[in-house]
This record gives C-alpha cells, structure tokens and sequence, in this order.
C-alpha cells in the first residue's frame, strides 16, 4: 500500500512538473531557445497567485489565469524586444542572454519578495480523500487534473487553430512560412508569451503544494529540460506524460534512497542526456 | 501591344543583394496581366535574389511597383497580402504538416471560409493527386507531388502573380510537362505567371516572353519565339537540347 501511495504522490507531482515542461518544449521547439530562465518564469507566477491571493484574497485557482494573462503579456514583450534581436545567432547566445535572464529574475525576485519561503495555503490546501485505502491529496490532484487540461489546450490550440498552424509551420521552415504571410517577429511573441503563460500556472500550482522562494526557478528549469528531452517538442500530451516518469521516479527515490535525492534523479538524468545523447539534446530534439 | 494596360509588376533599375554583397545591378523587367513571363539564366545569375527582392525578404533600392504600388517601403507579409505569391526554390513545404494543411497556409490571410472552399474546389479539381493526398504529410509525398503541393499552396492564396522558381528542378519530363500544362489552364484564369527556370526549352515552350540574365543584369529580352532562335541565346541555354 505504501508504495501504490508513493506512486500516487509521485504521479499527481509528476503532472504538474509535466506543466512545467510544456512551456519549455513549446519555445525550444518553435525558436530553437532553450529558455534558461524558464524556471524562473515558475517562480515569477508562483509569486503573482501568492500576493493576488494573501493581498486581494483571490482563490488561488481562480488566480492562475490573472497570472497566465500577467505571464503571457511579459513573455510577449520580452520576446518581442529583446530576444528577437539575437533570436538568429548561435545557440550558446540565447543560453548566455536567458541564463542572465534568471540570474537577473531571481535577484529581483530576492530583492522584491524576500528570501523567505512563502506557501500559497488556501483553506483546502491540505485537503485529501481516502480512495481504495490511498490517500488523495486535493491540491496536488487539482495541479494533476489542470497540467492535462492545459496540455489538452494547447494541442487545440497547436492543431485545430489558424494561430496554431501558423506556429507549427514556423517551426518547421521559417523561409516558407515567412513567403505565406506569417511575421516571424510577432509569432515569435506570441509562443513566447504563451510558454510564459504555462510557466506561469505551473508556478502557482507549485507554490500551493510545495513552496516558493526566489531560488526554486534553477532546479525546475534543469527538470523542465529534462522532461522536454524525454517528451520530445511537439506533443503537449508527451511532455506531460514524461512528466509523470519523473514524478514517480522522484517519489521513489525518496522513498527508498532518501527525500533529499528526490533532486538528484532529475539532475542524475540531466548529466546521463548530456553525456549519451548529447546532440539529441541540444539540436531541437 | 500592351501599352495601354498598366504592367502589373515593374520593376525598374533595381539592385539588391545579400547584406554588402550586391547581386543584382539596374534590373529592367516588366509583367502585364495574364502573361507568362520566363526568366532564365545559368546558376548563381541571380534569379532567385530578384524573387527574394520581388517579396521583399532581402533589400533593395531602385524601382518596384505592383499594379501601380511601391512594392519597396512594404514586408513580406504585406506582398503576400497583395497576393503576389512565390512558390520558392526547393519546394519549401511545411514537411511535417499534411497537404490540407499546407494549403490552409496558403489561405493564411483569408478569412472568408465559403471563399476559401471555393479554392480547395479549384485547386483539388486542378492537381486531383493532391485531393487523394490531403490526408498525407507533404515530406513523404514524392518529388512531383511535392512540387504539386508548393504550387496548389501558393494558388490558395488567389495569387494575382504566381513566382514559381526552378519548378522543374528535379523532376521526370513527363511531369514538367504536366505541371506546365497546369500553369497554362491557370494563365487563362487570369493569373500572371513569372516562371525562372534553367530548363530554358520548358520555360519558352509556355511562356509569352522571356528575360535572359546574365551576373546580376538582364541582357536580353524578347518574345518565346524570339528568344527561342536567337543564335546567342541557342548557343548558351539550348545547346544540349538543339544537338539532342
Ligand atoms: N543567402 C545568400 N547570402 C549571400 N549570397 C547569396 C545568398 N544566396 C545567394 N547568394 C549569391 O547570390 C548570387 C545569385 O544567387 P541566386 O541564388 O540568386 O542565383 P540563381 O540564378 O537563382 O541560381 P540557381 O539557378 O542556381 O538557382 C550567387 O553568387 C550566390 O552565391
Ligand atoms: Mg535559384
């Protein structure tokens, strides 16, 4: 029983860390960025539902799409002004730029929020159900059931929709897609901004089963990368379903090795991809 | 003969080329409605950066105007909005998108549905193949059919002026035959065609008139027939094809 339940935890985690992903593999597939920063756009979101909810009183659920829509419009103009500029160069450019985009988001966020640890701790916060003798924690199966729902829109939004299939043509000849109409600047914007916007929700979600400091961006930037690699870039319900083999394997390893190596498989990972399979990792994969 | 009409594409002395390389120098070329117009030339001659210039990926300086409008201060999304379309070198299709797909990006900037199905009738009754292929990712379709697919594209679009470069490039002659015999079906619907080719015997078999460029400038000019059996012109691009 312990360890169906450990599976459970693991599985509920695993979707939100899948979420997390999404926003990732969605701009490293279509602009070829691998977003270093990304994490730090987790923590940015995370700390939005945080103040909309202890400052307005906003339930954090209801918060996450004020932050989604807070998200997409910073994600937007950064794309839109600054990295469009160096969108064409050299990919160890765009790592140099967004790993100095974390550094700097994190320090603002030191700066801003304090050091401290926050929770985003609605009255329902550590609700849970008993389920054929597991127990069900509600907030971690809310982040569960909302990472699907979000990866089930965006697959609409990829595949059923003219913004989508322009996004995907981009990503696959950006000569072409340039020649039928499509402006490559605003585009870029717009997924930027829409990965941002993911990040976004994934951080509040986070902040409320786990908690949030101006440091947790690093970590969850190095899983995100993870689960984009095992996933592949262009199948939001992949991304998410790599997501779970994470979230599993992490609940097991703090099961069996210990808590503090929960931290230690994704990373383990991360050096076993880049020892391996290198080049699938770093060309868009 | 076509004086009176307003040309639909003019272009006039213009330069253009590839940051500070310059490729193309004073360029004279002049497109009326209807017409196909050939323009042939040896690799690296620079027809492919008058295309680029034409919609405006690369810059340029000196005159360009389409149906009367200054084609220089405007973005490729705003030529393509003008429906002066290009079906570019290399076919350049959304690989991992299927043929309907790819079509719908060609209709990228319509909005009118009922218009837009009107197209798929004409294009799908135009190249049948691509009707039975709507459900196949275009990068696995053959050489032909891809090419088919980069054309039916850029009609989606209701061009005014089709660009096709190198169409021929690549393909069996029974297929340039049948994709010529497609551009003439769709000249009579009063589209313009601008057609650049090294298959210079292709080109001149459908064209009206023809440019001859040569680094960058245009050095000759005249109708198909003309330039069909002019010595020079036989001597550089039909040689092979006259002593076969
Ligand atoms: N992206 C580029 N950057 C710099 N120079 C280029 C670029 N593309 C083409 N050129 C140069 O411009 C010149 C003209 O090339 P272009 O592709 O226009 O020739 P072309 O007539 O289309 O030849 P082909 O028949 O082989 O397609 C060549 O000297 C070529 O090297
Ligand atoms: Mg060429």
């Amino acid at each position: 029983m312990l360890l169906a339940q450990i599976i459970v935890n693991g599985v509920l985690l695993g979707g939100l860390y899948g979420l997390m992903a999404l926003g990732m593999a969605l701009v490293w597939g279509v602009l070829n960025i691998v977003n270093l920063a990304h994490g730090a756009f987790v923590m940015l979101g995370g700390y939005i539902v945080y103040y909309l909810f202890t400052t307005l009183g906003i339930d954090p659920l209801a918060a996450l799409p004020i932050a989604m829509a807070l998200m997409f419009a910073f994600g937007y103009l950064l794309q839109y002004v600054v990295l469009n500029q160096i969108i064409r160069s050299a990919m160890l450019n765009t790592l140099l730029i967004t790993f100095g985009l974390d550094v700097v988001l994190t320090y603002l966020a030191q700066l801003g929020f304090s050091a401290d640890f926050r929770t985003i701790a609605p009255s329902y916060a550590g609700a849970n159900f008993g389920l054929l003798g597991i127990t069900v924690p509600v907030a971690p199966l809310a982040a569960f059931a909302i990472a699907w729902l979000l990866a089930g829109l965006t697959w609409l939004l990829l595949n059923r929709l003219p913004l989508g299939r322009a996004i995907r043509a981009t990503a696959q000849n950006l000569v072409a897609a340039r020649l039928y109409g499509v402006n490559p600047r605003r585009l870029y914007a717009v997924t930027f901004g829409i990965g941002a916007a993911l990040a976004g929700a994934s951080g509040g979600l986070y902040g409320m089963i786990s908690h949030l400091s101006p440091y947790v961006g690093a970590p969850l930037t190095a899983k995100a990368f993870v689960i984009a690699v095992i996933g592949g870039l262009h199948n939001p319900f992949a991304v998410v379903a790599s997501g779970l083999i994470i979230g599993i394997a992490e609940s097991l390893a703090a099961l069996y090795v210990g808590p503090t190596y929960a931290n230690v498989i994704s990373f383990g990972l991360l050096v076993l991809i880049l020892v391996l399979r290198p080049s699938r990792a770093l060309r868009a994969a | 003969m076509n004086a009176q009409v307003t040309p639909l594409l003019e272009i006039s002395r213009l330069n253009g080329g590839y940051g500070a390389v310059p490729v193309l120098f004073g360029v004279d070329l002049v497109i009326h409605p209807g017409e196909i117009v050939a323009l042939v030339g040896n690799n690296g001659a620079g027809k492919t950066t008058l295309l680029r210039a034409i919609s405006r990926v690369i810059t340029a300086s000196g005159g360009m105007k389409f149906d009367g409008e200054d084609l220089l201060p405007l973005t490729p999304e705003q030529v393509f909005a003008r429906r002066l379309v290009q079906v570019p070198e290399g076919r350049q299709l959304f690989g991992r998108m299927t043929v309907e797909e790819n079509l719908l990006m060609g209709a990228n900037r319509r909005g009118n549905r009922a218009a837009i199905a009107r197209s798929f009738d004409w294009v799908y009754g135009l190249l049948p193949k691509l009707a039975e292929r709507r459900r196949q990712l275009a990068g696995n379709m053959s050489g032909g059919e891809q090419q088919m697919c980069a054309i039916a594209r850029a009609l989606m679009a209701e061009p005014r002026l089709l660009m096709i470069d190198e169409m021929s490039l690549g393909l069996a002659p029974i297929i340039v035959d049948q994709l010529l015999a497609i551009l003439d079906t769709i000249r009579k619907q009063s589209v313009a065609i601008f057609l650049v080719e090294q298959d210079v015997f292709a080109a001149f078999s459908v064209a009206d008139r023809g440019y001859v460029m040569e680094t960058g400038r245009i050095v000759q000019t005249g109708t198909a027939q003309e330039l069909s059996n002019d010595e020079s012109v036989r001597a550089a691009y039909l040689g092979a094809e006259a002593g076969a």
